[in-house]
């Protein structure tokens, strides 16, 4: 319990900076849905001179882009974009940061177990999120209400929302492992940034080419909006992938970092 | 009753470094010394000993218990002080102090308060703005809240001056008087000398000799240097026992091992000026039995 409030003590800082990002970037994005579902047919019209790649590559799909919660959707693929690279930096300075800040002899030298260390502060990375998506939620649903022209669907805005959480509880795995295996890490960044944006490319282009099987190579096409919107559910293959993902990547951190000789540097 | 009991222990990384086949125990109330140079193999004994890293072959045993089986139960009773210290940097000395205590189960406060007073500890400062010495003193501090049974201390008194130092020498014989068992390790051997009571010489990574201090002096070897007023022939002093035979006329040395009387008999034949018989220092068995083992 001290480590992971520790811990959480220690994410205080970031976690209100990328909850009021993501706060200030649906805020402003919201706030221009009233001016934008007037000039639908002018869009529409630009819109429908792109060729449908181009459209599916940015992703904006014409059937829905006008109602409220398909112009939602367009800017979730940001907001999880963002949502992704919080969630990696998390989770890969989760063991690295100990061994860079020298300070693993401190925490390891204690009476604890290793497991205990390190379920301490995958649940304080967790509690990070958890705190980040219900600031976000809550100001996300304020605005769009707001703004709202027509009625809309709660519960599809929920799930739309909580796919923000899902995608970053997988990068928070991914990043959990990448840095229990990458021996010494000199500076997250670069890498949660690589690898988030390596993920979001691919997913791009993977999009764009329609086939179910591809999606899987990305955990941004896990959660399709347009099916959501459609059926107000997930995709049960999809959320069972990114469960196996989340599972196999701690798993392994925790049997890799249990057996690890913790070196000085 | 053996504090620490370590058997064969042998940790390799790769080909060059590591600890092979170390073998020896720590008696409870003991201040064992732990000495060799920079990459010998101190570190690498310690990190086992506290399962930071696992050993090759071979086993460890902390109060009787297997070092990495029962690690966590184990370092409830241990106390150790890094060779550098790191820690939080944004945080609060007492805050820090506060979080180690918070891993062992009793109230720390009114110790913290304590050692932090001896040791002259700003607690109120940031570690960030602390000097190397100041961070050591919260390793010392942090090391010794808890009241450990084992104190395990990894070149300790880096960074720290000769004031300083000293105070934190009698806070460990007062610690030891306590009960306290402590394993120091060093490559400084004054402070081995003044502290330990026995001592562990290790080399490439292979204890070379465990000893008593007392032994390892006596057992050697005595210095003369003798100065005389007239001119005497060096070999004058070509005695059984006598070794590395040094002379220029008015001063000769020499180590010896033996009946020291046919020396002083035969130092009372001449004329002298001067005479220093000493004990060698801790310094000089050890480079002995480097240069023995080379």
């Amino acid at each position: 319990m001290n480590i992971f409030l520790h811990e959480l003590r220690s994410y205080r800082k970031s976690t209100f900076i990328w909850s009021l990002s993501l706060i200030v970037l649906v805020l402003l994005f919201m706030s221009f849905y009233p001016s934008f579902s007037k000039d639908a047919e002018n869009f529409t019209k630009i819109m429908e001179s792109y060729p449908e790649t181009v459209r599916n590559l940015i992703g904006v799909n014409l059937s829905s882009f006008f109602t409220i919660l398909g112009f939602y959707s367009f800017l979730l693929t940001f907001i999880t974009l963002c949502g992704a690279v919080q969630s990696m930096n998390l989770g890969t300075s989760i063991i690295s940061k100990e061994a860079r800040e020298k300070t693993a002899d401190f925490l390891l030298t204690k009476p604890v177990t290793r497991k205990t260390v390190m379920t301490a502060k995958l649940l304080a990375a967790f509690a990070s999120l958890v705190i980040t998506n219900v600031l976000y939620l809550t100001v996300a649903s304020i605005v769009t209400i707001q703004v709202k022209n027509v009625d809309f669907n709660y519960k599809v805005f929920i799930l739309l929302s909580l796919t923000l959480f899902f995608v970053q509880l997988i990068f928070l795995a991914i990043g959990f492992m990448v840095s229990v295996l990458v021996p010494k890490m000199k500076s997250v960044l670069p890498v949660s940034l690589g690898t988030v944006f390596a993920f979001y490319f691919l997913g791009m282009f993977s999009g764009t080419a329609g086939e179910e099987a591809r999606r899987y190579v990305s955990p941004f096409k896990y959660f399709d909006t347009f099916y959501i919107m459609k059926h107000a559910s997930y995709e049960r293959s999809f959320l069972i992938a990114g469960a196996v993902i989340i599972m196999i990547s701690i798993i392994t951190s925790f049997i890799v970092y249990t057996k690890k000789d913790i070196h000085t540097v | 009753m053996n504090v620490i009991e370590i058997n064969n222990l042998t940790k390799s990384y790769g080909k060059s470094r590591g600890i092979t086949d170390v073998s020896f125990t720590v008696e409870e109330g003991e201040i064992f010394g732990f000495i060799g140079p920079n990459g010998a193999g101190k570190s690498t004994t310690i990190r086992t000993l506290l399962s930071l890293i696992y050993p090759t072959s071979g086993s460890a045993k902390i109060f009787g218990k297997d070092c990495v089986q029962f690690a966590p139960e184990i370092k409830k009773q241990i106390g150790y002080l890094p060779s550098e210290v790191f820690y939080y940097d944004n945080m609060k000395v007492l805050d820090l102090l506060k979080y180690s205590a918070s891993f062992y189960k009793k109230d720390c406060s009114q110790r913290i308060k304590e050692l932090a007073e001896i040791m002259d500890l700003d607690l109120t400062k940031k570690i960030d703005d602390l000097s190397l010495g100041n961070k050591k003193k919260v390793g010392i501090v942090q090391g010794l809240l808890h009241e450990p049974k084992l104190i395990i201390l990894d070149e300790p008194t880096s960074g720290l001056d000769p004031l300083m130092q000293q105070k934190f020498f009698d806070l460990l014989e007062e610690e030891n008087k306590k009960g306290a068992t402590i394993f120091f390790s060093s490559h400084i051997l004054s402070e081995v000398q003044r502290l330990c009571n026995r001592v562990a010489i290790i080399k490439e990574g292979k204890i070379v000799t465990v000893e008593k201090i007392k032994t390892l002096k006596e057992n050697n070897y005595k210095k003369f240097k003798i100065e005389t007023i007239d001119q005497v022939e060096t070999s004058i002093f070509q005695l059984p026992g006598v070794t590395k035979l040094e002379g220029n006329g008015t001063i000769i040395s020499f180590l010896f091992k033996g009946n020291i009387n046919g020396v002083l008999k035969r130092i009372s034949e001449i004329n002298i000026a001067n005479l220093w018989i000493e004990e060698p220092d801790l310094e000089e068995i050890f480079l002995h039995y480097y240069e023995k083992e080379a």
